[in-house]
């Protein structure tokens, strides 16, 4: 920049000195409001250095006086959502599950929140839209083990099947083959006739020898007709349903040496206004009776 | 010193000044990163990916999928609400490059692991409007035909490992015996596939047992994406941020 | 203070008195980084004065009146017939009653606007910023509170260059105080048009309202005093993009506020009885410039400050009146017909040109879409969502079932009744959950949308992987239906 002034006689303005094949630019002073906007947002940038986190350290950064954090904004955004929430929790607690059932905000509620539960402590076994797995039952159908009224629903949810709770729901299917209670033809025959009562493809004479076996030794729990009882927790062995599996081989491993699998109960880790929000969820998936 | 009639004139000095002044904002922002403890945090559970998540990361990449899904769920209670725990920087640090998106045209994946059953994938990515009648994505069929080509796998493994994830000379050596065996748990050894990888979950994941598809390492890919870090042994309070 | 107490300069003689006025805005005297340089202008009168007047009691009347308004809905839905109800998601406008899926109505209207303030701008040139811009029609309101409180031009100069005084600072607190008033009425009515108005000025004036109501007068209450107290021209000028995108809306035959150069020039003082030849019609009085809200000298030609508001007109007219020349020095007229006229041809307006026929149509075809959309609006609507997880489910029956959620909107203002049904899978069975066999039926609230989980089933095993369905409403009152579509899913490959 040239040091002495250079005033441009046309305009009366300043000139920056520089001059390109003759054409000399104006040093237009900017307008006044740019560069108050300008200065004030140097203002706000220093400002916002001291209250917010900002500078870099060696091991570490300022996090600024006002503490702000992201994440903690955000857990404290959730707890302020639970904490509106808290009045249709508590109308939930005292309500009855049917009453839940008829009151539309209630269910509503009750629904939404079984969901998000049932995300997060169910859907690991069950999958994440109850449809389940070989071994984990299905929550959309309408077969039940244990029995899908609302009340079974909550109480399975609270002390679980097999679980550590003292008033678990409990039974124990007897290995056949490996506890050695019955010889391996007979395991093959009573195979063959649960095949046959569920309507699948048999050995016709092994099945009738099976049948035998049958009525002596699983008709106690699943029944002469093999339709089970679900007091006892012994599943429907007539229909298109297994939860071990419904193929020869499947059906044979678990008559030789069955799997009873655990429900954990949820009695102390789930609040009563999360197992009955599950409980309704689970009934409305399509099983609920 | 500089007059900037000097720089004016000379576009390749301008040139420099400008990628000088600009480098300094870039270092000031990007540089800390590198050194702070607080940018990764500790988390339990993160493991490279396996060698058919890995495969199908590719097919991820190579289909352009990142376009209209991001993988980063911020830190906004309705995006938590609505996808799960907000991402950690530590989610991505096997990710080469990461995959965190800057837009939804299509739902956020970060978290989409075991979300929707296999079947769902099979039949959305065949044809996404069987399944999600309002869905503008394009159908992928051509992934259900297409054989994996993973004969390479191992120089996918050996250049991650190069850009810093740590798979080691036996991951590597188990490549593809790995990628065999998750995609097709009745033959292979699970147990060595889930010692290298825990939790790596192995199933047909396309439901056609016979051959090992491009669909089969993808859903692999999804069903795995924000599954693996243990968030109960997360300690939010230390790494607030 | 009554208005017109002075009326030194107005020439009620027979001689026109030359004012004493610059046109700060002129383009030679304005420059950026100047102060603005305050316009006092003088009061005019005449036809396009009146017309003025006219349509500030129009535009103020509509705006104040709008929301007290009442239309009969039925006992669901407020009686407001212009109500705007953020928190319940309704736009109503009469017979019209629009839910936010339907905003495209409110695009239609803009689009609509937009193309009316075209046809205009391209027609009368700046009939809006002229005669029915809030910041116009506001602005000319604080101009006539602040003439009844301190006078004509001369008597506000005056009365700004005077020491303090205790009759000065009552003129000036009168001043203020009726803005004031004003402008908190402006803002008041701002708010009642997003809320039941009666209820809502119960609770204003018992302090009981929302604080957002409070805040949002608040707002518009410093805006309407700001700018019509004090920045008025300013908006105009600088802040109104509006000045701009009109430049590319006029063209030769758009009518403007001119003046007549061949006419008036060579311009020049006239004593009563002098001769009218070999000189121009304008006597310079400088009348034109003195009432000009803008501060210009209309007499430069074409500017972007004017507003087009005609008040020089009648200043003008009143001028040529006295001196015994023809009206409409200055007048309206289109850079054509100037030319026209000075070639001393008949000067001709142009109505019908391309681009007014242009958007005469497309006035006419946005106008026909909307009402045909408005007319043939819906007043239910279905919406499906299939579960998609699990995609079905095999029931103990070896039948096979699907889930669904079921969205029904009932947008009248009763309750309705809506049976579902199915098309497309013979012999499948549709229930609501824990509903009984036959169709489901559903009860939607008035005004309302309706969640319901549904199942299909459909008999046997043997079901395709994917098949189309049809989820048909149909109301139970009147027959009509609303479709969507989704599809079936089964186990086979």
């Amino acid at each position: 920049m040239s040091d002495k002034r250079e005033i441009d006689p046309v305009t009366g303005q300043e000139t920056t000195g520089h001059e390109w094949d003759g054409i000399r630019e104006l040093d237009t002073p900017m307008p006044r409001w740019w560069l108050w906007t300008f200065y004030a947002t140097i203002a706000w940038s220093v400002a916002y250095m001291i209250a917010m986190p900002a500078i870099p350290l060696v091991s570490d950064y300022t996090k600024g006086v006002l503490g702000y954090s992201q994440r903690e904004s955000v857990r404290m955004d959730i707890a302020e959502a639970r904490e509106a929430q808290s009045g249709l929790r508590s109308r939930i607690e005292e309500a009855s599950l049917e009453e839940i059932l008829d009151v539309a905000d209630l269910r509503e509620f009750a629904v939404a929140g079984g969901q998000s539960a049932f995300a997060v402590n169910c859907s690991q076994c069950h999958g994440s839209g109850g449809a389940g797995a070989p071994g984990y039952p299905n929550l959309n159908d309408d077969a039940w083990v244990w029995g899908g009224s609302l009340e079974r629903i909550h109480e399975i949810i609270r002390v679980g099947i097999r679980s550590e709770h003292p008033d678990t729901l409990f039974n124990e299917m007897p290995a056949f083959l490996k506890d050695e209670l019955l010889p391996r033809d007979q395991v093959d025959d009573v195979v063959e006739y649960v095949l046959a009562i569920s309507g699948q493809d048999h050995e016709v004479e092994s099945a009738d020898r099976g049948r035998g076996v049958f009525l002596e030794q699983c008709a106690a729990c699943h029944m002469e007709s093999g339709k089970g009882d679900r007091e006892l927790g012994a599943p429907n062995l007539t229909d298109a349903i297994w939860l071990y599996g419904g193929d020869r081989e499947s059906i044979w491993n678990t008559v030789a040496d069955p799997r009873n699998g655990v429900m954990p109960n949820w009695d102390d880790k789930l609040d009563p206004v999360t197992r009955k929000q599950l409980a309704i969820y689970v009934h409305q998936l399509g099983g609920g009776e | 010193m500089f007059k900037h009639e000097f720089f004016e004139k000379n576009s390749i000095f301008l040139t420099i000044g400008i990628l000088v002044v600009v480098a300094i904002g870039g270092i000031v922002e990007i540089a800390p990163l590198y050194w702070l403890k607080s940018t990764i945090e500790e988390v339990k559970g993160m493991r490279p990916y396996s060698p058919l998540e890995l495969a199908g990361r590719n097919i991820y990449i190579r289909e352009g999928c990142y376009v209209c899904h991001s993988q980063q769920i911020r830190s906004l209670r309705d995006e938590v609400e609505r996808y799960g725990h907000y991402s950690l920087a530590a989610e991505s640090m096997y990710d080469h490059p990461f995959q965190w998106g800057s837009k939804r045209t299509g739902p956020d994946l970060a978290r989409v692991g075991g979300r929707y059953s296999d079947e769902w994938h099979v039949a959305h990515m065949i044809d996404p409007r069987s399944i999600v009648p309002e869905s503008i994505m394009p159908g992928y069929p051509f992934l259900a035909e297409n054989k994996l080509s993973y004969e390479d796998i191992q120089g996918h493994l050996k250049a991650n490992r190069t850009v810093g994830v740590p798979y080691t000379d036996e991951m590597i050596e188990n490549a593809i015996a790995d990628l065999e065996a998750q995609a097709n748990p009745d033959e292979g050894d699970i147990d060595a596939l889930q010692e290298r990888y825990p939790k790596a979950v192995a199933r047909v994941f396309d439901g056609d047992e016979r051959r090992i598809t491009e669909l089969d390492a993808l859903i692999a890919y999804l069903q795995m994406l924000g599954t693996l870090v243990e968030f109960d042994s997360f300690d939010a309070a230390a790494n607030s941020r | 203070m009554p208005e017109g107490a002075d009326m030194t300069d107005t020439g009620s003689r027979s001689r026109v008195e030359t004012v004493d006025v610059a046109p700060v805005n002129k383009k030679e005297n304005r420059s950026l980084y100047k102060k603005r340089e305050k316009i006092y202008p003088k009061r005019a009168q005449g036809g396009f004065r009146k017309f003025k007047w006219f349509v500030m009691a129009v535009t103020l009347t509509i705006y104040y009146v709008t929301p007290w308004l009442r239309w009969d809905r039925g006992p669901n839905a407020p009686d407001q017939a212009v109500l705007i109800d953020l928190p319940g998601r309704r736009f109503y406008f009469f017979f019209i009653e629009i839910w936010p899926q339907e905003v495209f109505f409110i695009a239609g209207l803009l689009i609509l606007a937009a193309m009316v303030l075209f046809l205009t701008a391209a027609t009368v040139g700046r009939a809006w910023c002229g005669y029915s811009c809030p910041q116009t029609v506001w602005t000319d309101l604080f101009i006539a509170v602040e003439r009844f409180w301190e006078g004509d031009r001369n008597a506000r100069m005056r009365l700004d260059r005077a020491p303090a005084s205790v009759g000065k600072f009552g003129k000036k607190l009168g001043k203020h105080i009726s803005w004031l008033l004003i402008a908190v009425a402006t803002g008041g009515a701002w708010v009642f048009y997003f809320a039941d108005a009666p209820t809502l000025a119960s609770e204003l004036f018992a302090l009981d309202a929302q604080f957002a109501a409070y805040v949002w007068i608040g707002i518009l209450t410093a805006f309407t005093y700001v700018f019509g107290g004090f920045m008025r021209e300013q908006v105009c000028t600088y802040m109104c993009p509006w000045p701009r995108i009109q430049a590319a809306l006029a063209d030769e035959d758009t009518l403007i506020v001119n003046y007549n150069v061949e006419r008036g020039e060579p311009r020049g003082s006239h004593k009563a009885g002098e001769s009218w030849e070999g000189r121009g019609d304008c006597v310079d009085c400088n009348q034109c410039v003195a009432v000009c809200p803008m501060g210009i000298d209309i007499r430069d030609g074409q500017q972007i400050e004017c507003i087009s508001c005609a008040l020089c007109i009648d200043a003008c007219n009143g001028v040529m009146e006295k001196v015994g020349r023809p009206p409409n020095l200055i007048g309206y007229s289109t850079l054509n017909m100037a030319d026209q006229d000075a070639r001393g041809e008949t000067p001709r307006f142009r109505m019908f040109r391309g681009r007014t026929v242009l958007y005469a149509g497309m006035i006419a075809l946005v106008g026909a879409i909307m009402l045909y959309a408005l007319l043939t609006r819906s007043v239910m609507d279905i919406g499906v969502q299939h579960q998609r997880n699990p995609l079905f489910t095999t029931l103990s029956d070896g039948s096979i079932r699907n889930a669904y959620t079921v969205r029904i909107t009932n947008k009248l203002h009763e309750d309705r009744t809506f049976r579902l049904r199915v098309e497309g899978l013979a012999g499948a069975d549709v229930r609501r959950i824990g509903g009984d066999a036959g169709l489901p039926v559903f009860r939607v609230g008035p005004d309302t949308i309706e969640s319901y989980r549904v199942f299909v089933t459909s008999p046997g095993p043997d079901v395709p992987a994917s098949r189309d369905l049809e989820f048909v409403i149909e109301d139970l009152a009147n027959g009509n239906t609303a479709i969507t579509d989704s599809s079936f899913k089964g186990p086979q490959r």
